[in-house]
């Protein structure tokens, strides 16, 4: 079997691996969910990097990560060419481009590693962006805030429109798929994301270069990319050419990695994502991967002003980052209700990477990216919007699949003691305040095993003048957790009457209620 | 929640003096059997024998709904589920009765997937051969009630288009209603926006259970909820009663029910209304209650 051949299986079961594990990060009734869903992230050195520097903290699948490091090391950028799920995702969408020669010159190729020490730069004084452009968690964020979404959305337009078209064969063949769809492929609750459409535009934007130059963002501007690059400087595996080569000049172009030098017997080892293309496109049959010999190709040369300049400019990013009053200590926006297990604002903000997992993962879909509730800085980082879901009382779920601890894995006994805030009723729309009518929908369905929302039942006088008993709600805020389930389930809809905000959350010493 | 727990924990239907036997001669069915014992299983089984066997509920060839309560994302023992044994059991029995096909669903208030995993119901009535199914929203069809208070509601077409219906639900405290039992349980087949009804729960409730109509109705009482109902979540608010009651009067049904806390059927709004609408009889000194202890 020819190696790219190989290649490409191997790609495809890594990529087929990459989207069974982010269908499989969704809840079957369980406490956990059965599969290590965020194993690639815990390969993935660059968030272990990036929160060390950033949160002086060790991430849960270090371990995995530093695997990584030793294959890489010795072989290169395999993860890049063989592995990463974007990777291939490049790899296949540059299938569209016919247009083989590079349009940027080759010092381009020295752009990643700023965009990597501008991230790392920005870790060091300890505000973590990496995941932005981190390809995995860039990729997982995109396809749970948007493509997914999309997918789901739009192929439930079109089972319905079917199933209610004229066309009986039609309708019964829509139905069929819509099971088989609904069993295997669909989220159990119809996913919809704020901030949808931007990270959607990101990635399109993304993968949209492609068109430009075939995986122009492997070459150009991937931090990780740039990570494994500088591990492949020295690696063991390398690209030879032998005796045969007639300087056709194939393999220059089609190199997935702008790794061949002028000369096409040289390489930069830390540019070769170890494809294999040259070696089967050779037509003399002159290339050779192989544990000895290569001829090396100019060292990269990042300039010293340009290194310096990037990691400035990572440093001078934090405080512009921060710029905004959210990121004063001592204030705390009302509806930023973290989910049960974060930490502390700050520290939370030091290791949150953006990958979406507790979006993907959380039940009712409360779980919703910021746009600048949390600052600049906290863009995209979850927040709880009741009124989409609430925090399902006894589900641990989003703790336990945070790759960097942002969101710590909680006991299921500890999770009872978290507070994420404090639930307030609003006595001029609470139906029982306002009006004299009885509800209560708030009492039945908190969750606490001693129920946070009590009542007293009074005697109001209608417009009639008729005596009639109700009963009014009131939170006891020493009970209450803040799970937001009274605000979702709120009969009086649009601005519901009762209303969650973080007051009180326990992981803040400051953002306290009670004495 | 203010319910007299010496009540509750002595039910005042058991004084051993009017307990008849399992063995006792053949008679006509009665309205309500009352049976306590260890085994769920059993005390299902016995119970319906006494009101003729499942036989008389369920033909060869139907398709029949067994809607228990499980809305809430907790286990057995917090009593804020219907018990799966009991669930189970009667999935048996109707399978074992001819029913072509036996379904099982509720509208849950928290995470479906929880709710059917975590309360044990569906895999115990999966076991026992029932079709187990999440609510499906498209299903909720919007049909005439032409009651008190609704008169057009989005109700569940399983529950509409079933030969039979049973429903089990379990006897818990409910903040607005003071006790959720049978019509209570109708709100797992309501859609839109059911909360509203609390607006005007008894009226609703009787108006969503006269258009239901179950062939069957077999109150849980094994554990009860006695405090932080419906959903609990505390093992000292729950008490263990061993106890089914069973009847094709749903109304009698609640109004026993009623005795188990301590109250009178007539003090639950839901109760009386249906009681004086005609959709049953909560005089329970005029009702044939078999009492059974195995």
């Amino acid at each position: 079997m020819r190696m790219t051949s190989l290649r490409w299986f191997v790609q495809g079961a890594f990529l087929l691996l990459f989207f069974f594990l982010f269908l499989q990060t969704e809840s079957k009734g369980e406490d956990t969910l059965g599969y290590p869903v965020r194993f690639f992230l815990d390969f993935d050195p660059l968030v272990f990097l990036s929160t060390l520097l950033s949160a002086r903290f060790l991430v849960p699948g270090f371990l995995l990560s530093l695997v990584l490091v030793v294959i890489t090391v010795f072989l290169g950028r395999v993860f890049c060419g063989w592995v990463c799920p974007l990777g291939t995702i490049h790899n296949l969408t540059g299938l569209l481009n016919r247009r083989k020669k590079p349009v940027l010159p080759p010092g381009a190729r020295r752009w990643k590693y700023l965009v990597l020490f501008f991230l790392l730069s920005s870790s060091l004084f300890t505000a973590q962006v990496t995941g932005f452009l981190d390809p995995l968690c860039l990729l997982i964020r995109s396809l749970t805030l948007f493509l997914y979404p999309l997918f789901q959305n739009g192929m439930e337009a079109v089972f319905s429109a079917a199933a209610e078209g004229p066309v009986p064969f039609l309708a019964a063949l829509a139905e069929a798929f819509y099971n088989l769809f609904q069993r295997f492929l669909f989220a159990f609750r119809e996913p919809h994301f704020h901030q949808a459409v931007f990270a959607g535009l990101f990635f399109g934007l993304i993968v949209g270069l492609n068109l430009l130059e075939r995986r122009f963002w492997c070459k150009y501007l991937c931090p990780l990319g740039a990570l494994l690059g500088l591990l492949s400087r020295k690696a063991v595996l390398k690209r030879s050419v032998g005796e045969g080569c007639t300087d056709c000049g194939l393999c220059q172009k089609a190199c997935q990695g702008a790794a061949i030098g002028d000369d096409p017997r040289e390489t930069i080892p830390s540019e070769c994502l170890v494809c294999f293309d040259c070696d089967d496109l050779c037509p003399a049959g002159a290339v050779r991967f192989g544990f000895r010999g290569g001829e090396k190709g100019e060292a990269l040369h990042l300039g010293r002003r340009a290194v310096l300049l990037s990691l400035f400019g990572g440093a001078l990013a934090v405080p512009l980052l921060r710029i905004s009053p959210q990121s004063r200590s001592g204030l705390f926006p009302g509806r930023l209700i973290r989910p049960p297990g974060a930490l502390d604002e700050k520290d939370f903000l030091a290791h949150c990477v953006r990958c979406g997992e507790c979006m993907k993962v959380c039940l009712t879909n409360g779980l919703q990216p910021t746009f600048l509730e949390a600052g600049l800085e906290g863009l995209w980082t979850p927040v709880l919007v009741p009124s989409v879901g609430y925090c399902e009382y006894r589900c641990t779920l989003c703790g336990q699949v945070c790759p960097t601890g942002a969101i710590r894995p909680l006991k299921r006994e500890d999770r009872k003691r978290v507070k994420i805030g404090t639930a307030f009723i609003d006595p001029g729309r609470c139906l029982p305040y306002a009006f004299g009518i009885p509800c209560l929908v708030c009492e039945e369905v908190c969750p606490t095993e001693v129920k946070s929302i009590w009542f007293e039942t009074v005697t109001v006088i209608g417009r009639e003048g008729r005596e009639e008993p109700v009963k009014k709600p009131h939170v006891d805020p020493a009970l209450c957790v803040g799970c937001g389930i009274c605000e979702h389930y709120c009969p009086v809809r649009g601005e519901p009457a009762i209303r969650v905000v973080s007051t009180g959350e326990s992981r803040s010493k400051e953002n306290r209620l009670l004495l | 929640m203010m319910i007299a727990a010496a009540a509750v924990s002595c039910p005042a239907a058991f004084s051993p003096l009017e307990v008849s036997r399992a063995r006792a001669a053949p008679s006509p069915a009665p309205d309500l059997a009352v049976v306590r014992g260890p085994s769920p299983e059993r005390i299902v089984a016995s119970a319906i024998d006494a009101l003729g066997g499942m036989k008389r509920f369920v033909s060869p060839g139907d398709i029949v709904v067994v809607k228990p309560n499980m809305g809430w994302d907790r286990a057995p023992e917090f009593g804020a589920n219907t018990h799966p044994a009991i669930v189970a059991a009667l999935v048996g029995l109707a399978v074992e009765a001819g029913a072509k096909k036996v379904k099982v669903f509720d509208h849950t208030v928290n995470d479906p997937r929880r709710c059917y995993r975590q309360s044990g119901v569906a895999a115990a009535a999966e076991a026992a051969g029932a079709e187990v199914s999440f609510v499906d929203k498209r299903k909720f069809k919007s049909v005439r009630l032409g009651g008190q208070v609704l008169g057009e509601w989005p109700l569940y077409e399983d529950i509409l288009e079933a030969d039979k219906v049973i429903n089990v639900p379990v006897a818990k405290t409910h903040g607005l209603s003071t006790l959720t039992l049978a019509l209570k349980n109708w709100m797992g087949v309501m859609g839109g926006g059911r909360w509203r009804i609390h607006q005007r729960i008894h009226e609703s409730l009787v108006d969503v259970a006269r258009k239901v109509k179950p062939t069957l109705t077999v109150l849980d009482a094994v554990r009860i909820l006695t405090a932080n109902g419906p959903q609990g979540g505390r093992l000292e608010d729950v008490k263990v009663l061993d106890t089914v009651i069973a009847g094709t009067d749903q109304v009698a049904v609640d109004s026993y029910g009623a005795t188990l806390f301590g109250l009178r059927g007539r003090d639950l709004g839901y109760v009386r209304i249906g009681h004086e609408t005609g959709l049953g009889n909560m005089n329970l000194e005029s009702l044939d209650i078999r009492k059974i202890i195995l």
